[in-house]
């Protein structure tokens, strides 16, 4: 066995034993604060066990591993369903971003040892209601007050606000020149007196996303982690820090097994519908697609693993699965008839049809439409010329709104 | 476990793409379509010189001793510059039809001209939208053959062909020396084929695997020849997104180049995506050769290159607009070819139902 292969055993194990605490059994019936508390006390123990921080320094309580270790480590931890999710973006974005950025290293170091534990949740504030793919465009505003800052303006979209402890927030602190180059990155405490969270409750019924309001809200100078009109910059790094984490070729939805399954329970013109072409067909696809997905992410892994940057081609995984399970899901339903119509909100996207059908479209917009990853890969990738954007150059505060 | 090429197999990429592209150009193509049953004789010689077709077969019969991957590789190239004859697929499978299931006399006698490239060999088992029939139109009885195989790509030009036989109640794959055989050529749309029926009539033919197993022996070398050409279903899809965003960036229209409007990029980044997920397939397929996944892998390699083949076909063209649709630009090459190799080997619809037979779990 090479040591990744004993690596990934011994996770496999690990995981296999956290199941009866804290799988999808121990999850049932949970009101979203229980299973968060559950998922505090997940969080501390892979943090006990040496599987929080794989790939971050030790002096920063990381484990001192590589990205392959990892993903390697999610990859079999996305088998069980545990209670991970709050802690996807606090641990994947705002944290490295601190322990890149972060001036204060006591500070810092403190922070990440209680977000390692569970302890403490960070959210990352970009999105705004007139900017989302077009992130420079942002109208929240931080103007100096003594010798630090005052914000006011409003978020949204914002993963697990209502949770969270601390936040990254990207703001406008010089409307005279041009969009991106007037904003500047600082992390504010979301305790803090002038921060008003509000939860959006989404079309499949839950509320992980939020309005963050800021009035008035006054920080110190010492929450700067970018030089003043320096904050796209450092935003841009944080969106690049995972390029490679482990994907999920189902696209966060249910997998094909389960399609098939209920493929051959069915029934469609008195005999099982995995006979029926039209459903074949769909299935044959599907699999290819997945099959590809697979493929790139298995070639990544052996070049990062054998010390080469992996391609471009990674970046095709949210755009192609996820649209696939948004097909899958209808096709699903469509199997099922009228007995398609029973639906429970708290079901999970990666076990049940209709709940991966209503919840799809928020995969598809998230991170990225499938639009703005489109213009990512022909720009980037392919080097087709940028979209017409008659507010280049402009100074923010000429822009017509 | 997908691979990565190691240097000497970005070495055969590269020393093929420039041989290739030396040697084929659409010049050399064009005036062929409408030329009934001629290859293009550069193409042909060039493999044969560079040693592809010797390249996956053993050592001991001139071969060069590597496999799917190393050919794979030269089918990619081939297919970006479009090959001027079918020869090296149908040839490989034939060949490894005999390695794999012949005696020692067969493969003494046909191997070494296979390898060398001096002998063509033809996989003659389809029956219109039936790769792998129930009742094939030829009859194998008491070492000959009567009937016919229907349009046999390179069948005008092979000297052997493998044949999915019917025998008796069952089937027989047998091996069938085409010398003097009568043929009748089939003008098609993509001529340098050299498609055509081959007209038994007694012609003897030895076995190669009778009874239960022909079937599964024949899927196997049929899954073999699927994964060669996905590889070459993905370089002629390559081939064409790069074409289409190349014309993107200086064709102009309205002030500015038409891959800066949505309706063109997105377009190209699309087939970016069938490009990739075809390519990973391929390279999977290639690597699973021997494993007991072979035939899924090989079924969802060719699925995907033939979907990123066909749509590369369609867009390209459609990106071009009017000059894309000229004799002269050589774009309807790969039209043609995406099509005829989307039927070679085995439709769509045939692979689909080889996928999900395995993964219901009911394999036949």
């Amino acid at each position: 066995m090479t040591d990744l292969e004993s690596y990934r055993a011994k996770a496999a194990a690990w995981c296999e034993s956290m199941v009866p605490f804290f799988g999808k059994a121990a999850r049932k019936g949970l009101s979203v604060e229980e299973d968060l508390a559950l998922g505090r006390r997940y969080q501390k123990a892979k943090f006990d066990a040496g599987y929080a921080g794989i790939n971050w320094p030790t002096d920063l309580a990381g484990q001192g591993l590589g990205h392959i270790e990892k993903i390697t480590f999610e990859g079999e931890e996305m088998k069980h369903g545990f209670p991970n999710v709050y802690f996807g973006i606090s641990l994947g974005m705002p944290v490295p971003v601190l322990m890149q950025f972060g001036g204060d290293r006591e500070f810092v170091k403190e922070r990440v040892l209680k977000a390692l534990q569970g302890e403490e949740i960070w959210c990352q504030l970009f999105s705004e209601p007139s900017a989302g793919t077009d992130l420079a465009g942002l109208r929240t505003r931080a103007e100096t007050d003594g010798n630090g800052w005052k914000i006011n303006g409003q978020k949204v979209w914002t993963s697990w606000a209502q949770y969270s402890d601390y936040g990254v927030i990207v703001v406008r602190t010089d409307p005279t020149v041009a969009k991106h180059k007037g904003l500047t990155y600082f992390w504010v405490d979301m305790k803090a007196p002038g921060v008003t969270v509000r939860p959006i409750k989404l079309a499949g019924g839950d509320s992980h996303v939020n309005e963050v309001f800021f009035d008035d809200v006054k920080i110190s100078d010492d929450h700067r982690m970018s030089p003043v009109g320096g904050g796209f910059a450092v935003a841009l790094a944080t969106l690049m820090i995972e390029r490679y984490v482990a994907t999920d070729s189902a696209g966060f939805g249910p997998h094909l097994d389960l399609f098939v399954e209920l493929a051959k329970e069915v029934q469609l013109n008195g005999r099982p519908a995995i006979e029926d072409g039209r459903i074949r067909q769909q299935i044959a696809r599907n699999h290819a697609m997945r099959a590809g997905l697979d493929s790139i992410n298995m070639r990544a892994r052996l070049m990062m693993q054998a010390g080469m940057t992996p391609g471009p081609e990674g970046s095709l995984n949210k755009l192609v699965a996820v649209r696939s399970r948004q097909k899958l899901s209808e096709l699903a339903l469509d199997l099922q008839g009228t007995d398609g119509f029973a639906f429970d909100e708290r079901t999970s996207p990666k076990d049940d049809w209709a709940s991966s059908w209503i919840n799809a479209p928020t995969g598809r917009i998230a991170g990225g439409s499938d639009e703005t990853l489109l213009n990512t890969i022909a720009e980037r990738i392919l080097g087709l010329p940028q979209d017409h954007r008659p507010d280049k150059g402009v100074p923010f505060n000429q822009i017509p709104a | 476990m997908s691979i990565l090429y190691d240097e000497g197999q970005l070495a055969i990429a590269t020393e093929s793409r420039r041989a290739l592209e030396a040697r084929v150009s659409k010049d050399d193509l064009l005036p062929l379509l409408q030329t009934s049953g001629q290859y293009h004789d550069g193409f042909w010689m060039t493999a044969k010189e560079q040693g592809w077709t010797a390249l996956a077969l053993p050592e001991t019969y001139g071969g060069l001793d590597l496999g799917i991957v190393e050919l794979g590789l030269i089918a990619h190239q081939a297919g970006r510059t479009l090959s001027g004859a079918p020869f090296l697929t149908s040839s490989f499978g034939a060949a490894k039809a005999i390695e794999l299931y012949g005696s020692d006399e067969q493969k003494a006698r046909w191997l070494p001209g296979l390898a060398s490239g001096e002998t063509i060999g033809a996989i003659a088992f389809a029956s219109g939208p039936d790769a792998l029939p129930a009742a094939p139109a030829a009859t194998w009885k008491a070492g000959q053959v009567e009937g016919t195989a229907p349009s046999v790509s390179g069948g005008l030009f092979a000297d052997v062909a493998i044949l999915f036989a019917q025998d008796g109640g069952a089937r027989a794959l047998v091996i069938v020396d085409l010398d003097g055989i009568e043929r009748k050529a089939i003008d098609s749309f993509d001529n340098s084929r050299c498609i055509a029926d081959l007209l038994f009539a007694g012609a003897s033919a030895e076995p190669l695997v009778t009874g239960e197993a022909a079937r599964a022996a024949a899927l196997h070398i049929l899954a073999l020849q699927a994964v060669v050409t996905a590889h070459e279903q993905t370089g002629g899809a390559e081939a064409l997104m790069e074409i289409a965003r190349d014309y993107a960036l200086t064709r102009k229209a309205f002030g500015q180049p038409i891959g800066a409007f949505q309706s063109i990029k997105h377009r190209i980044a699309e087939l970016y995506g069938l490009v990739e997920l075809a390519r990973a397939n391929a390279i999977h397929a290639a690597a699973r050769e021997g494993e007991d996944d072979f035939v899924t892998a090989a079924a969802a390699a060719r699925l995907s290159a033939t979907e990123a083949y066909d749509t590369a076909a369609r867009d390209c063209i459609q990106i071009h607009g009017g000059i894309g649709v000229t004799w002269e630009i050589g774009l309807h090459l790969h039209m043609r070819r995406s099509r005829t190799l989307a039927l070679e080997q085995g439709s769509s619809f045939f692979w689909e139902d080889m996928l999900v037979d395995r993964l219901a779990g009911e394999t036949t």
